[in-house]
């Protein structure tokens, strides 16, 4: 699957509390919500790969298929830099420079 | 010896059995549940020629691969977080069998409660603040062309100094905004900076900041951001979420304040 990298307009604070979005998957049935739990809002691939690789629960040991030896924030940036400056030199420069843009799918 | 292993996407404690009934995860392989010492993890069936240590070091390096991984971890815990309080799992976090989660659990199942118990009920919020160190428009219009070198070598000073001193107080400013909302929410972590090669934000990224936020006080604090972010000149904030809470609910995050 290809990345896709399209201006998104960010979300205002001011506009937070009263954007609510499923987030479900399309086309499956909306399942019972418990009252107190909030709408969570899609989060950007960014901010996603810096809390799943770089805060998740850590393990360490044989009983884990680890990625022993790899910095994973150090794979992260490699990749998505690299996609990135891939993304840009296809584009006008400047446009890609001064525009927020987020990666999605 | 098998060909597949079972990835970890979140612990919980309290699951009833048919919560990921026809719900997949990756390679669209269904959900299950595995229960050990009160509390469930839930996994989904893996090959191992892609998910295989040597698989996993080639595919992490791939975007498309990567995100897709990604995006699926967040929608199991998205949907599971809706039903209860989820400790998610770091990416690719793969267990031989069952037997091998089930150990998992075991091994970690007074932090594991302590992390459940840290986010019932809460969820996570971010706010980044930017110095704003973009360029200005010369003050006289003059075009470049008429421009002589030693005006050209004094708006480019003047301008590089502008830009030290908004980032500047930018960073003074980003303390006192952590401090205010950390006083405020549950629990609260600055994470890096994030690059803009990455992200396209324009001005300085001078603050990474998580929040995790008490459902009930959402309004509140999301109220507060808006004051806080009103009261600056030279940057801005930005605010999102709410979003499950990475940030927190994960073992090496025992030790936040």
């Amino acid at each position: 699957m290809a990345a896709v990298f399209v201006r998104h307009p960010r979300i205002r604070g001011h506009d937070v509390s009263t954007t609510i979005t499923d987030i479900g998957q399309s086309g499956t049935p909306a399942e019972s919500r418990q009252d107190s739990a909030a709408a969570h809002q899609p989060v950007a691939l960014v901010d996603l790969l810096d809390r799943l690789l770089g805060a998740g629960v850590m393990l360490s040991g044989d009983i884990t298929i680890s990625i022993a030896g790899i910095d994973l924030v150090e794979v992260r940036l490699h990749a998505l830099i690299t996609s990135v400056r891939a993304e840009m030199r296809s584009t006008d420069p400047t446009v890609s420079r001064t525009e927020p843009r987020e990666v999605i799918r | 010896m098998t060909d597949s292993a079972s990835y970890v996407y979140l612990a919980a404690r309290d699951l009833p059995d048919d919560a990921v009934a026809g719900v997949t995860g990756l390679s669209e392989g269904p959900l299950r549940l595995v229960r050990s010492a009160g509390l469930v993890a839930v996994v989904s069936t893996v090959d191992l020629a892609e998910f295989g240590e040597d698989a996993l070091r080639r595919n992490l390096e791939d975007l498309g691969w990567l995100e897709r991984v990604a995006r699926t971890h967040d929608e199991v815990v998205n949907r599971i977080g809706r039903l209860t309080a989820v400790a998610p799992w770091r990416l690719a976090t793969i267990m031989l069998d069952d037997d091998r989660v089930a150990d998992l659990l075991d091994t970690w199942q007074a932090e594991l409660n302590a992390s459940l118990a840290r986010v019932e009920g809460c969820s996570e919020w971010s706010v980044k603040l930017f110095a704003d160190v973009s360029e200005r428009p010369a003050a006289d219009p003059v075009g470049s062309r008429q421009e002589t070198g030693t005006a050209y070598l004094q708006r480019r000073r003047t301008e590089t100094a502008r830009k030290a001193d908004a980032t500047q107080s930018a960073t003074v400013a980003a303390d006192q905004i952590h401090l205010s909302l950390s006083q405020l929410t549950a629990a609260s972590r600055r994470l890096p900076p994030q690059d803009r090669r990455l992200t396209g934000h324009k001005g300085e990224m001078v603050l990474n900041g998580a929040y995790l936020v008490p459902d009930e006080q959402s309004q509140e604090f999301v109220t507060m951001v808006k004051q806080l972010g009103d009261e600056l000149t030279d940057s801005r904030l930005d605010l999102q979420g709410p979003w499950p809470p990475y940030s927190f609910a994960t073992l090496e995050s025992a030790g936040t304040t």
